[in-house]
C-alpha cells in the first residue's frame, strides 16, 4: 500500500500517515473480503450444524414410530390368539382338522406370514394358506412347540417357506400350539415405505435384543436377516458410525424395545449433508453477488471521486496543465465536478489578482524610483528627519550642495545643529508643540558649514522613513523678491491685527456707551422734570433718589470699565506677596454678609498652605463672587465659600442656591455686559463688568476660573484657582506687615537698596503664618491692617517669638499717648506716621537697629 | 407692574410702558403722567405683549433692549395684527447708530427716542403720536 506522507504539512506534529483514497478503498474491499469469507464459512457450519440436527430428530422420530407399529402387531396378534388357543373348541379343531379354517391377513409392519396350528409333534393341523400334509411332522423338535407359554422366536427359518421367519407361538394346552410364522424380510422394506426414504434416505434395522442378530433390514433384507453384526450398538441419542455396509449414517434409536427387539433408524449423513451443502451454496452465491456488487460499486465510486480528484490535484498541483473542468471531464460526481468548476473559477480570480498586484507593484517600482529621482536630483535642499531624536535620515545632493557638509557629516547631526543658537529657543517651542501635516514656516535662519547663515523658507510634511515618524523637509532660500513679499505681508499682518484691535474698541466704546445711556437718561430726565415742572416734596424725594442711585451706578460703571481697560492692557500692576486665603476669603464675607440674612458658610480648613496672590485684587474676586451669590439670591438661599487644595493649586469656590444659569449661557457669563436673558432677574442691577474683571484678574495670577450651574432656580457654584506660594521662598531679614502695596512696595525697595532682603505680608494673619515658618529678622507693621490688627499681631508676636526682633510702626492711625506707651512697653523701636520720606525713614531705621543688635551679638560671642 | 386708574376710565386713552429698567419706567410715567391717560407698566418685552393684547392701548412705549422679547419684536407683532392698526408706537432706546432708528422704522414706529432723552420732547412725541 502506498502511503503518502506529507511531511511539509504535518511538520511538528506526531507523524499520523495520510492514506491515499485509493489505499481507503483497497483496505475497504480487503474488509469486505474477509466479511464475506467469514459469513460463508459461518453459514456452512450452521447449515451443517442444523442438517445434522434435523436428521437426528428424523431418525428419532422414525424410531419411535417402527417400535410402536411392531409392539403394535405383536399386541394384535397376542389379542387374537391367546383367547383363541385356550379356547376348548380347540380340541376339536385338532381331532378333526377339516373344521380348521385359518386365514392370514397382514398385521402391521408384518406383510406376510402363515398360521399354523401344530401337533407336539410338529405336524400341522391347518395351516391359513393351504391345507397342509396334516402328518408329516414338518416342525418336529423346534423348541418353540413345547413351550408352556407363548414365545417369539426369532429368526427362524421357516422349514415350509424356506423364508427367515418370527415365529410367534402360543400353547394350546394337551394338543400342541397355534404358531404365527411372520416373514421377517418385509419388516423394514414396510417400515421403510411407511416414513418413505426422503432427503434423508433412512435404513430401518432391527436387530436382537443383544444386538448381535439382524431380525430385518429395509436395506437388502434377504442378505442381512439373521445374519451375526457382532455388537452393532447404538445409545438412543443419534450419533454418527457406520451401517453395515459401511456407510456413514446419523443413528436414532427408539425409546422401548417391541418383544426385545432393538429398532434402530439410520439416516445417510452424506445425504443430509448434501442439503446442507446445497443450502450453504446457495447462501455463498448470495454473498459472492453481493460482493461483486459492492465491488462494482466501489469501483464506479472510485472511477467518479478518486480518479477526478486524483486528476484534479495534479491539476492543481500543476503537473498537469489545462482546466480542471475539462481533467475531471463528465465522469466526475457533482461534488467533484463542481471543485473543479470552483477551482477553475478561483483561479481565474487568483491569476487575475496577480496581474493587478504585478501591474501594481511595477507601478510603484515604478513611482518609487521617479520620487527617489524627484527627491535626490530636486534643485533645491531637501531632507527627512526622525521627529523625535531630530537626526537627518536623508539629504540630498542639494542641501550638500548648499550647505557644504558631507552627506556622513549630515546624518550625524541632528537638525538642531544647523541652526544659530540664538534661534534655537524658537525653535525648539516650535518642534515641541505638535506640527500639523502640512506646515510652512519661516522665515529661518540656517547655519552653513562655513559659518555663515542664510534665510530659507521651510516647507514640511510628516511621513514615515524605514519605520521612522519622520518630516520630509524642503528648504528654499530666500530670495530678494520673496523677503520683500514677507516684509509684506508682516506689516499687513500688522495692519489687520491694529484693525482688528481699533474694531474691538469702537465695539467696546458703543457697547460702554450704551451701557451708560440708560443712568444717564435717567439722570438727565429726572433733573429736566425737576427743572421744568413743580412737583411734589414726595416726588421731589423720589426723583433724587433715582437720579443718585443711577449716578452711583454710572460710576461704578466708569470705574469697573477703567479697571478692565487697565488688567487687559497690564497696566494694573499685580504685586505678588504670600498670602494667607482663609483671613482674605473671611474679610470678603465680612464685607458682604448681611447681618439680617442667611449667614453665609465658610469652609476653609485652618492649615491651607499660603497662596501667592495679589491681594486687593484676590479680594476683589472674592468679593464679586459673594455679593453676586446674594444678588441672585433674591429668597435669601444658604451661600458656601469654601478653598480646598487641588493639585499644586488653591481652588476657592462660592456656591449659592439662588437662580443658577441655563446651561447654554454658562460659557459667556464672564463676557462683558452679559445678561442672563430671563424675566427672573428683571430688578437685579449690575455694571455687568464684574465677572470678566474676575476672570483677568484670576488669569493674570495663572489660575482658571469657571462657574457651574444646574439650570434656572438650581443655583451656581463659581470656583476659581490660584497658585502656591513657594514653601521655599525665603522669608528674608525683614517682614513688612502693610496691606497698602504701593507703600510697601516702597519699603521694600528702600530695604533693598541697604542691602537688606524683604517678605511682604499684605495682613496679620500671613505675617503670622511667614514668621511660624522663618523668623524674620526684623519688621516693619502698620496698624491698620484688613482683619487682625497691628497691635494684636505685635502681641502675639512677643508670645511666640520673644522681645529680641526689632519692630517699627509705621502707621496713619492717630495715636494717642496712651496707644503709643503701650506700643513702646511692646518693645517697638520707633513708631512713624506715614508720609512722604517715611519708607526710607523706617528702613533705615530697621538697618540700624539690625546693626546694633549683630554688634551686641558679636560682643556677646566674642 | 403698576396700573394707575383715574375714575372716568372709559374716556381715557391707555398707555403702555416697556422698558426693564424700573428708573426709566419710572421717568416715563411721571413725563406723561396726566388725568388723560391710563398708564399701564410691563418689564419685560413678552409682558409687553400682554399688555398689549389685554388693555389694547392707544399708544406703547417700547424699550428697544429687554430680555425676553425685544421692543422691536413686540413692535412687528403689533404691526402683524390688523386689529392693533391704530395703536401708536413710540421707540425709545440706548442704541444711537443710525441703522437702529432706520429699522426701527421700517418696522413701523411712529416715533423714536435715543436716550437720554428730554421728558419735554418725549410729552411732545406721545401728543403728536396720540393726534395722528
Amino acid at each position: 500500500m502506498a502511503l503518502e506522507h506529507d511531511g511539509r504539512e504535518r511538520r511538528g506534529r506526531p507523524a499520523r500517515q495520510a492514506w491515499s483514497l485509493r489505499n481507503y478503498m483497497s483496505l475497504f474491499m480487503v474488509v469486505l473480503l474477509g466479511v464475506a469469507g467469514l459469513a460463508a464459512f459461518a453459514v456452512r457450519s450452521l447449515a451443517e450444524m442444523d442438517a445434522r440436527h434435523s436428521a437426528g430428530e428424523d431418525v428419532s422420530f422414525a424410531s419411535q414410530r417402527a417400535a410402536q407399529q411392531l409392539q403394535a402387531g405383536f399386541d394384535q396378534i397376542a389379542a387374537v390368539s391367546g383367547p383363541l388357543a385356550s379356547d376348548p373348541s380347540m380340541a376339536i379343531v385338532f381331532a378333526d382338522p377339516s373344521k380348521c379354517h385359518f386365514g392370514y391377513a397382514p398385521i402391521g409392519a408384518f406383510a406376510t406370514g402363515h398360521i399354523d396350528l401344530v401337533r407336539f409333534d410338529g405336524s400341522v393341523v391347518c395351516s391359513s394358506p393351504k391345507s397342509p400334509d396334516t402328518t408329516s411332522p414338518t416342525y418336529e423338535g423346534q423348541a418353540w412347540l413345547v413351550t408352556p407359554q407363548p414365545v417369539v422366536v426369532a429368526p427362524i427359518k421357516d422349514p415350509v417357506t424356506g423364508n427367515q421367519v418370527v415365529v410367534v407361538s402360543y400353547p394350546v394346552p394337551g394338543h400342541g400350539a397355534l404358531a404365527w410364522f411372520l416373514d421377517l424380510a418385509p419388516i423394514g422394506p414396510k417400515l421403510a415405505s411407511e416414513f418413505g426414504s426422503g432427503v434423508h434416505q433412512l435404513e430401518f434395522l432391527v436387530t436382537s435384543g443383544d444386538g448381535r442378530t439382524v431380525v430385518s433390514r429395509s436395506i437388502d433384507p434377504a442378505r442381512w436377516i439373521g445374519r451375526n453384526v457382532s455388537g452393532f450398538v447404538s445409545g438412543s441419542a443419534p450419533a454418527s458410525q457406520p451401517d453395515l455396509n459401511g456407510t456413514q449414517r446419523i443413528y436414532g434409536r427408539s425409546t422401548f424395545d417391541p418383544v426385545g427387539w432393538r429398532v434402530y433408524v439410520g439416516a445417510d449423513e452424506a445425504a443430509a449433508l448434501s442439503v446442507a451443502d446445497q443450502l450453504s451454496n446457495r447462501s455463498l452465491a448470495i454473498i459472492v453477488v453481493g460482493v461483486g456488487l459492492m465491488l462494482l460499486v466501489t469501483s464506479i465510486v472510485y472511477r467518479r471521486i478518486a480518479e477526478p480528484v486524483r486528476r484534479l490535484s495534479l491539476v492543481m498541483r500543476g503537473s498537469t496543465a489545462g482546466d480542471a473542468v475539462k481533467a475531471v471531464g463528465t465522469t466526475g460526481a457533482t461534488e467533484v465536478t463542481n471543485l473543479a468548476r470552483d477551482f477553475d473559477r478561483l483561479m481565474a480570480t487568483v491569476k487575475h489578482e496577480l496581474a493587478d498586484r504585478l501591474t501594481r507593484e511595477q507601478k510603484a517600482l515604478v513611482s518609487e524610483r521617479n520620487y527617489r529621482l524627484l527627491f535626490e536630483s530636486h534643485p533645491q535642499a531637501m531632507w527627512l528627519y526622525d521627529v523625535h531624536t531630530l537626526r537627518f535620515l536623508k539629504v540630498n545632493d542639494a542641501a550638500i550642495d548648499r550647505y557644504g557638509y558631507s552627506r556622513e557629516e549630515f546624518l550625524a547631526m541632528t537638525i538642531k545643529d544647523i541652526r544659530p543658537p540664538q534661534d534655537l529657543p524658537k525653535f525648539l517651542e516650535l518642534i515641541a508643540t505638535p506640527q500639523p501635516q502640512l506646515d510652512k514656516t519661516g522665515p529661518w535662519r540656517h547655519r552653513l558649514k562655513d559659518g555663515s547663515t542664510v534665510q530659507v523658507l521651510i516647507t514640511s510634511h510628516s511621513t514615515t522613513f524605514d519605520e521612522h515618524e519622520a518630516r520630509l523637509v524642503l528648504a528654499e532660500d530666500l530670495t530678494e523678491s520673496q523677503q520683500l513679499e514677507l516684509e509684506l505681508q508682516q506689516s499687513q499682518a500688522r495692519v489687520e491685527a491694529n484693525a482688528e484691535l481699533s474694531k474691538a474698541k469702537d465695539e467696546m466704546v458703543s457697547m460702554v456707551s450704551h451701557e451708560m445711556r440708560t443712568p444717564l437718561a435717567s439722570i438727565v430726565g429726572f433733573a429736566e422734570l425737576l427743572v421744568t415742572r413743580k412737583v411734589t416734596p414726595d416726588q421731589r424725594a423720589e426723583y433724587l433718589g433715582v437720579m443718585l442711585q443711577e449716578g452711583r451706578r454710572l460710576t461704578a460703571l466708569i470705574n469697573d470699565f477703567l479697571d478692565l481697560r487697565r488688567i487687559e492692557g497690564g497696566q494694573l500692576t499685580m504685586r505678588f506677596a504670600p498670602a494667607d486665603i482663609k483671613a482674605l476669603i473671611k474679610r470678603g464675607v465680612a464685607l458682604i454678609a448681611d447681618p439680617e440674612g442667611v449667614p453665609i458658610q465658610l469652609r476653609v480648613p485652618s492649615n491651607m498652605p499660603l497662596v501667592r496672590i495679589d491681594g486687593d485684587s484676590i479680594f476683589r474676586v472674592v468679593a464679586n463672587l459673594l455679593s453676586n451669590a446674594r444678588k441672585y439670591s433674591p429668597d435669601g438661599g444658604e451661600i458656601v465659600v469654601g478653598a480646598a487644595v487641588v493639585a499644586d493649586m488653591v481652588e476657592v469656590y462660592v456656591q449659592d442656591q439662588g437662580l443658577g444659569i441655563p446651561a447654554d449661557a454658562l460659557s459667556h457669563v464672564f463676557r462683558r455686559f452679559f445678561r442672563v436673558d430671563n424675566p427672573d432677574r428683571i430688578g437685579i442691577k449690575g455694571t455687568g463688568l464684574g465677572l470678566a474683571i474676575c476672570k483677568n484678574i484670576v488669569e493674570a495670577h495663572g489660575g482658571t476660573i469657571g462657574v457651574e450651574s444646574d439650570g434656572l432656580g438650581k443655583g451656581a457654584r463659581f470656583h476659581f484657582t490660584l497658585p502656591l506660594a513657594r514653601e521655599t521662598a525665603r522669608t528674608g531679614d525683614v517682614l513688612v506687615v502693610e496691606d497698602d502695596s504701593g507703600f510697601a512696595h516702597l519699603l521694600q525697595a528702600e530695604l533693598t537698596g541697604l542691602g537688606l532682603s524683604s517678605t511682604w505680608a499684605a495682613d496679620a494673619e500671613t505675617a503670622e503664618r511667614l514668621m511660624m515658618r522663618k523668623i524674620a529678622r526684623a519688621v516693619v507693621l502698620d496698624l491698620l491692617l484688613p482683619g487682625l490688627q497691628g497691635e494684636a499681631f505685635l502681641d502675639r508676636l512677643r508670645i511666640e517669638h520673644g522681645a529680641g526682633i526689632p519692630v517699627v510702626v509705621v502707621t496713619q492711625k492717630d495715636l494717642d499717648p496712651a496707644e503709643s506707651l503701650v506700643l513702646y512697653k511692646a518693645g517697638v523701636t520707633a513708631i512713624l506716621r506715614k508720609g512722604p520720606g517715611m519708607a526710607e525713614t523706617a528702613a533705615r531705621m530697621i538697618a540700624k537697629s539690625l546693626t546694633a543688635e549683630s554688634q551686641a551679638a558679636e560682643l556677646a560671642t566674642g | 407692574m403698576r396700573i394707575r386708574t383715574p375714575a372716568a376710565l372709559q374716556v381715557l386713552r391707555t398707555v403702555v410702558i416697556a422698558d426693564d429698567e424700573s428708573s426709566m419706567r419710572l421717568l416715563v410715567h411721571a413725563t406723561i403722567e396726566s388725568d388723560d391717560y391710563c398708564v399701564v407698566e410691563a418689564a419685560d418685552g413678552a409682558e409687553a405683549w400682554a399688555m398689549v393684547q389685554k388693555h389694547r392701548p392707544a399708544l406703547v412705549l417700547l424699550d428697544v433692549q429687554m430680555p425676553g422679547r425685544s421692543g422691536l419684536e413686540v413692535l412687528r407683532l403689533i404691526k402683524a395684527d390688523p386689529t392693533f392698526a391704530a395703536t401708536r408706537v413710540i421707540l425709545l432706546t440706548a442704541k444711537a447708530q443710525e441703522t437702529d432708528i432706520e429699522s426701527g422704522l421700517i418696522a413701523g414706529a411712529d416715533f423714536y427716542l435715543t436716550k437720554p432723552f428730554s421728558p419735554l420732547d418725549l410729552l411732545t412725541r406721545v401728543e403728536e403720536a396720540l393726534q395722528l
